[in-house]
């Protein structure tokens, strides 16, 4: 049995964790960045991105079913020795906890901007940390419970986004592919922070308890995100003409803000306060990455202290920081390279590599 | 572990509350603005607040002040109001006609679109005089004013007697190169009325104004039709009546479709509006036997309303505007040619070949024969 089936998550838990991760903050802006680069055609770079990501969750999983039983820092161990190892590791625990961090300074950043104008960042920020962390600090089978309960209960959501619709035009969709493939194609970087989140699958894949699923699995969960992700799009861009949509920071809070029932305004305010759930699931996650890689690089078994530490921390930078929207849309840019090489090329690399190092060793014993 | 819990536990007995908060008590609610210009060309702002308090007698606080920008005039009311103005719950802005007439008003209306915690559901109001002399208008049969207006807005906007414009509608409108647009136009004389729909240009000047039956026929042409349609109109072919007009009749729709094809023929945009109508007599003044004569009926109101609408797009070409939304079809369905003439659409629509037909059935005439 392997020492982390005590910890096991079912495949609905699996799916949904792949899910929790995608969707955050990325998802309020992404109409307008796909707006900027592809015009109306975004919503097939939406696509495009979605068959990519299927692409490369496909090869981290050939590389991970070699090793059912490894984390990450166990494959960097056995791969490349202990000390190379969690050296290699270190950079892809940094990226982990920065995303975490990113996240939730996006979201206060929302709140601060959308409802708690003058309350200092670190308190919201406090406020988040508190109750994320008696999530994080336990192991991976409450964080996936928390998240499954999460998800099912904010499933309704974007149901809402449908009322506005109706004023809308869908020939602002029309004609498609205007200027060609190439702005389609050049949109694709936009999706990297969006669709970002499945990397944790290299954390996550030694507790799936019935791994035979596991691409079918992720599959689910990375289409789950595309539907999404189309149907916010292309609510968006009917909403709003072509020309219009790329003079709002946030196309999908401003859509909210049309909607306004005979016993209810500002049903946006009510929207973005809920939607916090949504998005603390991403940030979870990441964190919970985080922590568990750095206790098994001090080989501990308990992690919570790492991520009280985690915590204090992210508080404590953000009250010396105090971020701003070009802060933090600058972080967002650095991440999302940071996310394209942990995405996309890592993956890639280090399944050639576990290729030749197998090849070798087979030449060896053989 | 757990005394770490009870530390971060009783950190939040200090977070109690937010930093913002504010007793609705010290809230001043704009519920309508009013912008103007003066003689001398000075930006006038109003403001009607509705006021809190028992012991006040009227219960709106009205101020008018000149300011540079609508964020400065909120100081203004501040100085006088007994509360803090806040924009949240704004139902209408009345703007000034003399406003309208210089392009770039629209500018003014910025602190309402980028500040969150401002609503932007308020309806635009174009007033054909000013703006401050119907906020500062107290009804004494009528509810508050900024209730009355919104409803008399809505209601009439039911029976297409004007259009109903937010400032999101006016956003997407204004931002958009393939349709320009259109608000509520409202008068006070010795009371309100509402006279139907301004016209605006690409860049929000005032064009000129549609009276409630022209409204009538560019929400058809704008394929919204929604809400009721009534038209009267006047039988050519019947005597005349000394005093009662016996050739009129009425009628309101029970359904109507229309169709745009968009096309590009030699150098030159080309839309054919189809429009189907089913209708019903609600009134007719004349004898004419229906059920035989339904088809002569119907083709004279076919060609009223084909002359109808032929008017009001001439004017529209006229003006080189297009509320109708014709240049969303354009890009739609004619991108390539649309694409060089976007910045100038209203004057390539101006040449372009605007066809309307309309096909009218009698589904009804009421349970007089």
């Amino acid at each position: 049995m392997s020492k982390y089936a005590m910890n096991g998550i079912t495949l609905m838990q699996y799916i949904i964790l792949i899910h929790a991760s995608q969707v955050g903050t990325g998802i309020f802006s992404l109409p307008r960045q796909l707006a900027e680069t592809s015009g109306t055609d975004g919503w097939m770079t939406v696509l495009l991105a979605w068959i990519i990501n299927c692409l490369a969750g496909w090869i981290m999983l050939l590389t991970l079913r070699k090793y059912p039983d490894f984390t990450l820092l166990d494959l960097l161990s056995h791969l490349f020795g202990k000390w190379l190892g969690k050296l290699l590791a270190l950079p892809l625990i940094i990226y982990f906890a920065s995303f975490g961090l990113v996240i939730m300074v996006n979201s206060m950043l929302y709140i601060k901007s959308w409802f708690l104008t003058k309350t200092p960042a670190y308190l919201v920020v406090l406020l988040f940390a508190i109750p994320s962390y008696l999530v994080v600090r336990n192991g991976l089978r409450v964080q996936a419970r928390y998240i499954e309960l999460v998800f099912y209960m904010t499933m309704w959501m974007p149901l809402f986004m449908l009322i506005p619709v109706g004023e809308g035009n869908t020939l602002f969709l029309l004609p498609f592919l205007k200027e060609g493939w190439l702005p389609v194609l050049q949109g694709l970087q936009k999706t990297v922070f969006a669709y970002a989140g499945f990397e944790i699958l290299f954390i996550i894949y030694p507790f799936l308890q019935k791994k035979k699923y596991a691409i079918h699995g992720f599959l689910i969960g990375n289409t789950l995100t595309l539907l999404y992700y189309l149907f916010i799009t292309i609510v968006c861009f009917i909403f709003y003409t072509p020309d219009g949509i790329t003079t709002l920071n946030q196309p999908v809070l401003s859509l909210l803000k049309n909607i306004e029932f005979r016993f209810l305004e500002r049903f946006d305010m009510i929207f973005l306060a809920i939607y916090l759930l949504v998005v603390s699931k991403a940030w979870i996650i990441y964190i919970s990455c985080a922590v568990f890689s750095t206790a098994q690089i001090f080989k501990k078994q308990d992690h919570s202290i790492f991520s009280g530490i985690y915590f204090l921390f992210a508080v404590a930078s953000v009250y010396v920081m105090n971020p701003t929207w070009n802060q933090s849309e600058e972080w967002t840019k650095l991440l999302s390279k940071a996310a394209f090489g942990v995405m996309y090329m890592f993956p890639v690399v280090l399944y050639i590599y576990v290729r030749g190092f197998e090849m070798l060793r087979r030449g060896k014993t053989g | 572990m757990k005394k770490l819990l009870f530390a971060l536990l009783s950190l939040t007995l200090f977070t109690t509350g937010c930093m913002d908060k504010m007793n609705i008590e010290d809230v001043s609610l704009s519920l309508l603005i009013g912008i103007d210009l003066d003689e001398n060309n000075n930006l006038i702002f109003s403001t009607s607040s509705p006021v809190f308090s028992q012991e006040a007698k009227i219960k709106e606080e009205v101020y008018i002040s000149p300011a540079i920008t609508m964020r400065e005039s909120r100081e203004e009311d501040d100085k006088t109001f007994m509360a803090l103005t806040v924009g949240g719950k704004v139902q209408a802005i009345l703007v000034g006609k003399r406003v309208m007439q210089h392009k770039g008003w629209l500018k003014l209306l910025e602190p309402l679109l980028r500040d969150p915690k401002n609503s932007i559901t308020g309806r635009i109001v174009m007033v054909d005089g000013n703006a401050y002399d119907v906020i500062s208008y107290l009804p004494k049969d009528k509810p508050r004013l900024p209730l009355y207006l919104t409803k008399l807005i809505d209601t009439a906007h039911l029976r297409n007697i004007c259009t109903k414009t937010t400032l999101q509608d006016l956003r997407r409108a204004t931002y958009e190169s393939g349709i320009t647009a259109n608000v509520t136009e409202i008068k006070k004389e010795k009371r309100l009325f509402v006279t139907g729909t301004a016209l605006l240009g690409e860049e929000g000047e005032y064009k000129f104004s549609l009276a409630p039956t022209e409204n009538k026929l560019l929400r058809i042409l704008q394929h919204d039709t929604k809400g009721e349609f009534s038209f009267t109109f006047k039988n050519p072919n019947q005597p005349v009546g000394e005093i009662f007009p016996a050739t009129a009749y009425s009628f309101s729709t029970s359904g109507i479709s229309v169709k745009t094809k968009t096309d590009y023929v030699s150098d030159k945009f080309k839309f054919d509006i189809n429009v189907q109508m089913r209708v019903v007599l609600t009134e007719r003044l004349f004898k004419l036997d229906i059920r035989k004569e339904a088809k002569k009926l119907e083709q004279e109101i076919e060609q009223e309303m084909t002359k109808r609408m032929k008017k009001l797009i001439h004017k529209i070409q006229t003006a080189k505007i297009d509320p109708i939304g014709l240049g969303i079809y354009a890009r739609a369905y004619e991108y390539e040619h649309w694409k060089p003439v976007k910045e100038r659409w209203g004057e390539t629509l101006a040449k372009a070949d605007v066809k309307v037909s309309v096909k009218v059935i009698i589904a009804g005439m009421g349970i007089s024969k």
